[in-house]
């Protein structure tokens, strides 16, 4: 094979590799401006009203009548509803990971005491655990213990996994770290605590926004675990577009899922410019 | 004004073995002295540094300053400072924020901080690179910078864990100058981590010479070169030559001895006694082509720019004599018949041997 060739091939491998990752992302923010009520893979015209639709802007036309607008309304309202309760329970849930997670990251790999690579296994286990192991194991405890399940139980849940993956970012940035910088900090007469907060932290930050940001995603989209510690008041996005899927498709999920990804690629683009702005 | 005392520090390996890495060290540093540590590696200069810095517990031994017990003090509260191997500088500050670090944390405020660091930055001559991120100099600054940040709280010693070693040949000797020139501005003691004897030779008032966790000598530049205590200060000091021999007579005040193999040498004869065993160094540029002396062969030469290095075989056989010689037309050439002459007044003979 001629070096052309193979570079003609590594291209077509790449555009394929690529069409069929972004294909059903693109097919969806193709169909979220679909007119179409009736049938959304048949393309009708070019409407926004999904999407004024989901906020309430615009009312759907006479072919639902006046019954299934109230119900489609109601619907509407569920759906904030839901959205409003991702978002706390995203924003409760990276904090306390965030917090938690990076503390522990920090007690591990600077301070040296028993079972330290223990703890390191432990920290591991609750990433690798099957969602659906975790989320049974979560209501029975829940259960147990007599907690209802409600807004709380999503947030407790949601922090038992997501600590773990914030400790993972944390620590693999600590690790490269050169120990030699804590030093000359107390060398230079800084105690324990003004060394954490003027070197280690700072030195860290990368680490801590991208485990933030990881975590928040990842509260925004679990539905398996939360699907079982939700309660009937406290359906997240992703627990409620579930249900909805399953009463029937209806075209503001398209318009949904865009919104999402549109969202997702913000939060990303700005990790990877966290990420790529100079820390050394 | 820095007192050390049965320093001892065994380390655990993950195997389980011990490694000695300080083993009852003792070592004074005065006021305003320029004192270099020498050793091979992993002979436990940096372990020693850390422990005066209060980063390495000691299992035995004290460390005082100024006759105050440092090992209840903890390291940030020991008027010690550090200039680290790898600078240690904070990526995520200015130079300035790096070199005024001392004096924040110390809760000085700005304006004197301000003035403070501007003249340490002079100081290191680098007036114009304040508002830099370290990531944007050199390597030759950065260790500046180290420097700077070191000196700013005006510590009664300095600590320099190799602080060269990263450097050029060039800039290291400038900044051997300057480091230096520095000590005696500031009138602090200076201990200097080295495994390169010429660096310590040329900056040190007293060098320690090192070796597995224990200090085998302790001299002035001259004493260490001239008066090497064994075969491995001797050896470690510089490239020489050295001779075992047996004692055969004494004539006048010289002393006739010879090697194994028969090679004879002139030895001044005091102290010396017939048949005695002693182990004699002779410098390569204490010996020079001559009429008489020890007869041999050149065998190769090695060409040092203004000097020219020729390895002798002696006559009788043995080891290859070095010899530093001057280049010149009249250099002796590969194959030459060639004696060593020498003043026996220069021989060295170590007393353990
Ligand atoms: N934390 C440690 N755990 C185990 N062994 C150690 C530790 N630190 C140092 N050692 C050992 O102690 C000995 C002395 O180490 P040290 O770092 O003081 O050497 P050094 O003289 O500074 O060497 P170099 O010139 O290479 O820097 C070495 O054998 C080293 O392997
Ligand atoms: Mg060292």
């Amino acid at each position: 094979m001629t070096p052309r060739v193979a570079q003609m091939g590594l291209g077509a491998f790449s555009l394929l590799f690529f069409a069929f990752i972004y294909a059903p992302l693109l097919i969806i923010i193709v169909y979220s401006f679909n007119s179409n009520p009736v049938n959304m893979m048949l393309w009708d015209h070019f409407t926004l009203e999904w999407y004024t639709g989901l906020f309430g802007l615009s009312e759907r036309g006479p072919e639902i009548g006046d019954q299934n607008r109230s119900l489609y309304l109601e619907s509407t309202d569920q759906m904030l509803h839901a959205l409003r309760t991702s978002l706390t329970v995203a924003a409760f849930t990276t904090t306390i990971a965030t917090v938690v997670g990076t503390a522990t990251a920090i007690a591990l790999n600077r301070f040296r005491f028993r079972a330290r690579r223990f703890y390191n296994g432990f920290m591991l286990l609750p990433m690798m655990m099957p969602d659906i192991v975790l989320g049974i194991g979560l209501l029975i405890f829940f259960v147990t213990i007599g907690l209802n399940l409600s807004i709380v139980t999503i947030i407790i849940g949601h922090c038992t996994f997501l600590i773990s993956y914030v400790f993972i970012v944390v620590q693999a940035r600590i690790a490269g770290i050169d120990p030699a910088l804590e030093e000359a900090s107390a060398d230079l007469g800084a105690s324990e605590w003004v060394t954490l907060r003027k070197v280690l932290l700072p030195q860290l930050a990368p680490g801590i926004l991208g485990g933030a940001l990881l975590a928040f995603v990842i509260s925004m989209d679990d539905l398996v675990i939360t699907y079982f510690i939700a309660g009937t008041e406290s359906t997240t996005l992703p627990v409620f577009i579930f249900g909805m899927i399953r009463r029937g498709v209806k075209p503001e999920i398209n318009a949904i899922a865009t919104l999402m990804i549109l969202a997702s690629v913000i939060i990303a683009g700005f990790g990877l410019w966290l990420r790529a702005r100079k820390t050394d | 004004m820095l007192e050390i005392r049965g320093a001892r520090r065994i380390f655990t390996t993950p195997e389980g073995g011990k490694v000695t890495a300080l083993d009852r060290v003792d070592l004074n540093v005065d006021e305003n002295e320029f004192v270099t540590l020498l050793g091979p590696s992993g002979c436990g200069k940096t372990t020693l540094l850390r422990a005066i810095s209060g980063f390495e517990m000691l299992d035995g031994g004290t460390v005082r300053l100024e006759g105050a017990d440092l090992s209840k003090l903890a390291p940030f509260r020991r008027p010690i400072n550090t200039v680290f191997q790898s600078y240690a500088l904070f990526g995520h500050m200015s130079v300035a924020r790096n070199v005024g670090y001392a004096l924040e944390v110390r809760g000085v405020d700005r304006a004197a901080r301000e003035r403070k660091v501007s003249d340490a930055l002079e100081t290191v001559g680098l007036s114009d690179m304040g508002s830099r991120r370290p990531s944007q100099l050199s390597g030759g600054q950065r260790q500046r910078v180290a420097l700077a940040r070191a000196i700013i709280a005006e510590p009664r010693l300095l600590l320099l864990d190799e602080p060269l070693s990263a450097l050029d040949r060039n800039l290291r000797q400038q900044m051997q100058l300057e480091l230096k020139a520095l000590q005696a501005r500031l009138g602090i003691a200076f201990i200097f981590v080295t495994h390169d004897q010429e660096e310590a030779l040329t900056m040190s008032d007293r060098v320690v010479v090192m070796r597995e966790g224990r200090i085998e000598q302790i001299g002035t530049p001259r004493e260490i070169y001239r008066h090497p205590r064994n075969r491995f200060v001797t050896e470690f000091i510089g490239e020489t030559n050295i001779f075992a021999l047996t004692v055969d007579r004494i004539e006048g005040d010289l002393a006739r001895a010879r090697t194994a193999e028969g090679t004879c040498l002139s030895l001044p004869a005091a102290g010396r006694s017939r048949g005695e065993a002693v182990t004699a160094v002779l410098r390569p540029e204490s010996l020079h082509p001559g009429a008489e002396g020890i007869a041999g062969t050149v065998m190769r030469s090695v060409y040092l720019g203004s000097d020219l290095v020729i390895f002798v075989r002696p006559e009788a056989g043995g080891a290859e004599i070095r010899v530093t010689t001057r280049d010149g037309a009249d250099a002796p050439m590969t194959g030459d018949a060639i004696n060593l002459a020498y003043d026996p007044a220069v021989i060295h003979i170590l007393e353990d041997r």
